[in-house]
C-alpha cells in the first residue's frame, strides 16, 4: 500500500474548554479528492485549519511529506505544500483580480508564475474577463472562483478548501466540482474541501463523514450510498 | 502676505507630512497606532547631529539607520507578538507611550543637551513671485511628496509592496498564501521610524530640535493622520499640506499663541463631520 501524503492521528483540537474535534485520524494520497463531509458545528472547519496551522491544537500528529508539521507555523507548512482556502475572507478585498493572483505566486518561483495564473484563466475565463476589477466587486460565485484561483496558484501539494460551493446557485455548485475534478486530472495533486453539498458524490474519491468532532466513517465513495451521506448532513447517522 | 503665508504653511505641512506618513505607514499595515514614532525620530536627529561635523552625508545616512533598525527590533520583539495575542488600541497607546518615554530618557542620557540646532546646507534661496524662498525649504518640500510617490510607486510594483498591501487588506489570508507578515510587520515600522527621523532632521534644521520635539511629531504626526483618514496615505500628506497652512495662516493672522487653539479646534470639526478623516479609511481606531 502506498504511503499518504498527509496522515494524521489522534488530533484534538479545543476551542476554549470545549473540543471541536476529538481524536481524528484521517489521511490523503496524492493526485485524489478527499472530501470532509458533516452537518454545521461538526469541525470541519477545526480539521482544515488545524492542518493549515492557523488553528493551534491539542494533541495529536500531522506527517505530511514526511515531515512532522504540527508544531510548524502557517507559513512554514505553505513553504512545504499546504494551502487553505478559506470559507470566508478568502481574497484579498481591494485589489483587483489580476493583482490578487500576481501576489498568490510569491512562492512559486518565476518561471512557473504566469503559467499558474494562465491556468487559472483557463479554467475561469470570466476572471480573465474581470480581471482588472476590485474583488469585492465581484458576485459571490465570481469571488469563490478567485479564492479557488488563489489556492490553484499557491501551486501547492495539497490544496485544503473549506466549503467552497456555500452561498452558490446549484449550477454554479456543479460547475465548480467539475473544475475542481479538472484540476486534480491536470496538475495530478491533492484536493481536500469540506462540503455539505450532496454534489461532492460525484467528485471525490474518498469521503470522511465527520459529526459532533468524531469520524463517522472513511469510504471510498463508490462504496458509499447517498443516504449515509444525506443522513449525516441532517445530523443522524446512527 | 498671502503667496508668503502658502509658501510657509506648504513648507511646515511638507515637513510634517513625513512622520505623517510613518504614522500612516506603520498603521496602515501592522494596524498598530505607533506613539513613540517621534521620539525615535527625534534620538535619529540627535545621532545625526552627533556625527555632523564628521561628514554630513554619512551622519544622516546614520540617523536614518538608526531609527529603522529600533523601529525593526521593536516590532519584532514587543509589538508583533502583543498584536498576536489580540492587543488592542489602548493597550498599544499606553506601550507606545512608554516606549517614547523610554528613548525620551535614553536621549537624554546619551545627549546631556536642551535641544540642538542641525546645521545643513541652505542650498541658496530661491525668488517665487517675490517671495524669497531658501532652497533647503523647498527641498524639504519636495523630499515629502517624492517620498510619498516613491511609497506609492513601491507598493504597486514590487513584491514587498504587494506584501504590505496584502497583509494590510487581509492578515489571515495573507499568511495563509505564504507571505512572510511578521516580516512585512518589521519592514514597515523600521520605515515609519526612518521618515519620523527624516522629519526630525528637516525640522532640527528649520527650527530647532529638543528631547519634546518628538513628542510633538509623535502626537502631531497621528493627529494629522486620523483627520486625512488613518492608514491612507494620500488622505495624510492631503491633511498634513491643509494643516501647515491653517498653522501658518492663523500665526499671521492671529498670532503665534493662537496657532494651536485653531488648528486643534478645526481637527475636531472635522472629525465630528467626518469621522474617518478626509480621505476616509479602511481601518477605524
Amino acid at each position: 500500500m502506498i504511503e499518504p501524503i498527509l496522515k494524521i492521528t489522534g488530533l484534538t483540537a479545543c476551542y476554549g474548554k470545549i473540543s471541536a474535534i476529538k481524536a481524528i485520524n484521517f489521511y490523503a494520497h496524492d493526485n485524489e479528492i478527499v472530501g470532509i463531509v458533516g452537518p454545521n458545528g461538526a469541525g470541519k472547519t477545526t480539521l482544515l485549519e488545524s492542518i493549515a496551522g492557523s488553528m493551534r491544537i491539542k494533541n495529536g500528529r500531522i506527517f505530511f511529506l514526511g515531515r512532522h508539521i504540527e508544531k510548524w507555523p502557517v507559513l512554514k507548512r505553505r513553504q512545504l505544500g499546504l494551502m487553505l482556502v478559506p470559507q470566508e475572507g478568502n481574497v484579498f478585498p481591494m485589489m483587483s483580480v489580476k493583482k490578487n493572483l500576481e501576489i498568490s505566486v510569491i512562492l512559486s518561483n518565476r518561471a512557473e508564475r504566469k503559467g499558474l495564473i494562465d491556468y487559472v484563466y483557463e479554467l475561469f475565463p470570466i476572471l480573465w474577463e474581470r480581471r482588472k476589477q476590485i474583488a469585492n466587486t465581484l458576485s459571490g460565485g465570481q469571488q469563490k472562483m478567485l479564492a479557488v484561483g488563489l489556492g490553484i496558484t499557491s501551486n501547492a501539494r495539497v490544496m485544503l478548501i473549506d466549503e467552497p460551493s456555500i452561498g452558490l446557485a446549484p449550477k454554479l455548485v456543479t460547475r465548480l466540482f467539475e473544475t475542481l475534478k479538472k484540476i486534480k486530472e491536470d496538475t495530478k495533486k491533492t484536493i481536500v474541501l469540506s462540503e455539505q453539498n450532496i454534489k461532492i458524490l460525484n467528485i471525490a474519491d474518498r469521503l470522511f463523514g465527520l459529526e459532533a468532532g468524531k469520524i463517522r466513517f472513511d469510504e471510498k465513495t463508490k462504496n458509499l450510498s447517498r443516504d449515509i451521506v444525506k443522513d449525516l448532513y441532517l445530523g443522524s447517522i446512527s | 502676505m498671502l503667496l508668503n503665508g502658502i509658501i510657509t504653511g506648504l513648507i511646515m505641512g511638507g515637513i510634517l507630512s513625513l512622520p505623517v506618513l510613518g504614522v500612516a505607514v506603520i498603521y496602515g499595515i501592522t494596524g498598530i497606532p505607533n506613539f513613540a514614532i517621534g521620539v525615535i525620530g527625534v534620538l535619529g536627529g540627535f545621532v545625526t547631529w552627533y556625527f555632523l561635523s564628521f561628514n554630513m552625508g554619512v551622519a544622516i545616512v546614520i540617523g536614518i539607520a538608526v531609527c529603522f533598525i529600533i523601529g525593526y527590533i521593536i516590532q519584532r520583539i514587543l509589538l508583533t507578538p502583543i498584536s498576536e495575542r489580540g492587543g488592542d488600541s489602548t493597550l498599544f497607546f499606553i506601550i507606545t507611550v512608554s516606549v517614547g518615554f523610554v528613548f525620551e530618557g535614553i536621549i537624554r542620557a546619551i545627549f546631556p543637551r536642551p535641544n540642538i540646532s542641525l546645521e545643513l546646507p541652505r542650498i541658496g534661496t530661491i525668488n517665487l513671485a517675490g517671495v524669497t524662498v531658501e532652497g533647503f525649504k523647498i527641498f524639504a518640500l519636495l523630499f515629502a511628496l517624492g517620498t510619498l510617490v516613491v511609497i506609492r510607486l513601491l507598493e504597486e510594483h514590487t513584491e514587498i509592496g504587494k506584501s504590505w498591501q496584502a497583509t494590510s487588506q487581509n492578515l489571515k489570508l495573507a499568511k495563509l498564501i505564504g507571505i512572510n507578515t511578521n516580516r512585512v510587520f518589521s519592514i514597515a515600522s523600521g520605515i515609519g521610524c526612518a521618515l519620523a527621523c527624516v522629519g526630525a532632521i528637516f525640522w532640527g534644521s528649520l527650527y530647532n530640535l529638543q528631547v519634546s520635539t518628538g513628542w510633538d511629531l509623535g502626537f502631531m504626526g497621528f493627529i494629522i493622520a486620523v483627520v486625512g483618514g488613518i492608514g491612507n496615505i494620500w488622505g495624510g500628506i492631503i491633511s498634513a499640506l491643509i494643516m501647515g497652512m491653517v498653522m501658518s495662516f492663523s500665526g499671521y493672522l492671529l498670532g503665534g499663541e493662537w496657532q494651536s487653539v485653531i488648528l486643534y479646534f478645526i481637527v475636531i470639526l472635522v472629525l465630528i463631520i467626518a469621522p474617518k478623516g478626509i480621505l476616509g479609511s479602511e481601518r477605524s481606531l
